[in-house]
């Protein structure tokens, strides 16, 4: 029951700031910082259990969006379908790039993702026929999604709860599929892939079976995103939103599940809310990022979570240097 | 038309190879992929226009890549030197922190507007190539990348330090055993690798906008150079950078949407195919 306690408290979290956060611009702000929790927990969920860092997670993001955008334009399907066959789609596809790009080690994966997602973003900004070129195109969302008209829906407090509440699903969903004898096989395959092998492990699937769950999660994100602007332009596809997500995850912590959550609200803490340094907002999350990886690699949630186990292991410190 | 777009192709070529020699230096020797290589890029060319407007084009030419080289150095000695022990995927993460910070300094002085450097006096006029008029700038740009890649192949082939430098991408630990002190090798690479991307940007400057973000896209141009070309090895490289800079110029008129992702492709068929160069893993 140890997965429950974190989603419990950030539910209980969400609900709390829903009773004292009045103004709705924060609640915008807000609510851009859940989706991109989201975003970041797809490429958390990537580096921790297949070790990989993928520098092209923006295509999945921008899929999403532009796969609403041509359902929605084009098909006449009902919305709530097309949210699910994108997923769908977008798992699948993910599976099958997976089986071949989960080979490849290191930083070549990184160098890999960060090709796949640039080629993505020419394709979007020069395909004008379908995605409406480097405009980017609106998407024509119904009136009603899943029975609730858009006006109430987009209200920036029931959006940002409605948001907040999909982040938690997730978040659950995904700690217990991890709890599970998958989420062990993935991890003993990141720790060891030759010896996961020799132990009769099949290491490819259970790899590319992670990065399209990854992908999907970062393409709910997506989903969210492109509900709340309705908008998607190839902005979203480059490159530099795949690694600013990705400094979410370092700095808030890839070794909790949770840590890309952290990430990402302090990244728009830094960016929105605190006014007067917004403008080197970029300069204080480099630094960040560099005292991170250079002093604290477990990011803000590892610390966070040493310095709350700390009582009894500064006691078992101090017995000792005396005993 | 077809000549004067070759020759465009050929100068972003030949600026592609004075920018990524300087990456694929710095990866052979600290085997860092320095993500802050386009921000350097830009960094040597607003110093060159800060300098310009004291001076001239031509002691920019020379003092921007000089700073950038001290840069470099420093650059080596308290950062990649410091994590030599850490994985390459955080030194990667480090320098893309950094990337972060220089283009907000440069936000910070220069602030988000757009400059242009003039072509320099002395290379004003335009010279008659098969034909077709073209700007004598662009004619040295492209003698600037001919001597950046006959220059560092020379040095690298001809000289002790070269020998040194080779031997201490292939094996750093022997190298040092052998009584050759890797450390400082290192600081001069990085500092010359620096030094490339300043002089590009300085280069670049007259025919290209200064902008905070222009960095970005040559960065993942020079990324594609490198990779397709093969780490470390700078004749592939040399290639490459001008292979793509001629399909870059050429697709953008001739077919956009296939030209511009052909090097995409390439680039992932050789990491699929041919990770090893990238696996970071040395012992």
């Amino acid at each position: 029951m140890h997965s429950l306690r974190v989603p419990a408290l950030l539910l209980i979290v969400g609900i709390l700031v829903t009773q004292f956060v009045q103004s709705g611009s924060l609640y915008s702000i807000f609510t851009q910082a859940v989706i991109y929790a989201i975003f970041a927990l797809g490429i958390g969920i990537l580096l921790r259990q297949n070790g990989l860092v993928s520098f092209g997670h923006a295509l999945y993001f921008g899929m999403a969006g532009y796969g609403m955008g041509i359902l929605l334009a084009g098909s006449g399907m009902p919305a709530e379908a097309a949210m699910l066959l994108v997923l769908l789609v977008m798992g699948l596809s993910a599976f099958l790039i997976g089986l071949v790009i989960v080979r490849v080690p290191g930083i070549a994966f990184s160098m890999l993702t960060l090709a796949m997602g640039q080629m993505s973003y020419l394709l979007a900004s020069r395909a004008r026929g379908v995605t409406g070129g480097a405009d980017g195109m609106g998407i024509a969302w119904p009136a009603q999604v899943f029975g609730v008209s858009q006006s109430v829906l987009l209200k920036p407090p029931t959006f940002f709860l409605i948001s907040w509440c999909i982040m938690v699903a997730v978040l659950l969903v995904v700690s217990l599929i991890l709890a599970t004898r998958f989420g062990s096989i993935s991890e003993a395959i990141r720790d060891n892939e030759e010896r996961a092998r020799f132990i009769g492990i099949r290491t490819t699937v259970p790899r590319a079976l992670i990065y399209a769950l990854s992908a999907v999660v970062t393409g709910i994100a997506g989903l969210l995103s492109s509900l709340n602007s309705g908008f998607i332009s190839p902005e979203s596809l480059h490159w530099s939103v795949s690694a600013i997500a990705l400094l979410m995850v370092i700095v808030g912590g890839f070794r909790q599940l949770a840590g890309p959550i952290v990430g990402a609200i302090v990244y728009v803490l830094i960016k929105d809310v605190l006014g007067d340094l917004a403008t080197h907002s970029m300069a204080i999350f480099g630094t960040a990022l560099i005292i991170v990886i250079v002093f604290a690699p477990e990011g803000i949630a590892g610390v966070l979570r040493h310095w709350l186990r700390r009582p009894q292991t500064a006691a078992s410190a101090n017995e000792l240097p005396g005993s | 038309m077809l000549a004067i777009h070759l020759f465009n192709g050929l100068v972003y070529g030949a600026l592609l190879i004075i920018i990524s020699s300087g990456l694929a230096l710095i990866y052979g020797l600290r085997r860092v992929v320095n993500f802050a290589h386009g921000a350097l890029y830009m960094l040597g060319a607003y110093l060159g226009f800060a300098i310009m407007q004291a001076s001239n084009f031509w002691v920019a030419l020379v003092l921007a890549p000089a700073a950038m080289a001290f840069l470099g150095v420093l650059l080596d000695r308290y950062g990649f030197r410091l994590l030599q022990d850490r994985e390459p995927l955080s030194v990667m993460l480090v320098t893309f922190g950094l990337l972060l910070i220089l283009e907000d300094v440069v936000v910070f002085i220069w602030g988000k507007t757009n400059y242009s450097i003039f072509t320099p006096e002395l290379l004003h006029f335009s010279v008659t190539l098969f034909g077709e008029s073209v700007p004598a700038y662009r004619v040295a740009v492209l003698f600037m990348g001919v001597l950046v890649a006959v220059g560092l192949t020379a040095w690298l082939r001809f000289s002790r330090v070269g020998l040194y430098v080779r031997a201490a991408s292939t094996d750093p630990v022997t190298t040092s055993m052998q009584g050759v002190n890797t450390d400082l090798i290192s600081a001069g690479v990085v500092g010359l690798g620096c030094a490339l991307a300043g002089l590009a940007g300085i280069v670049a400057a007259p025919f290209l906008s200064l902008s905070p973000s222009m960095g970005s896209d040559v960065l993942i141009d020079s990324f594609v150079v490198v990779v397709i070309g093969g780490l470390g090895s700078l004749g592939g490289a040399f290639l490459v950078a001008v292979l793509l800079g001629i399909i870059q110029t050429l697709g953008a008129v001739y077919m956009p949407a296939i030209a511009v992702l052909l090097p995409f492709m390439l680039m992932i068929a050789v990491l699929i195919w041919k990770p090893s160069g990238l696996a970071g893993s040395r012992t």
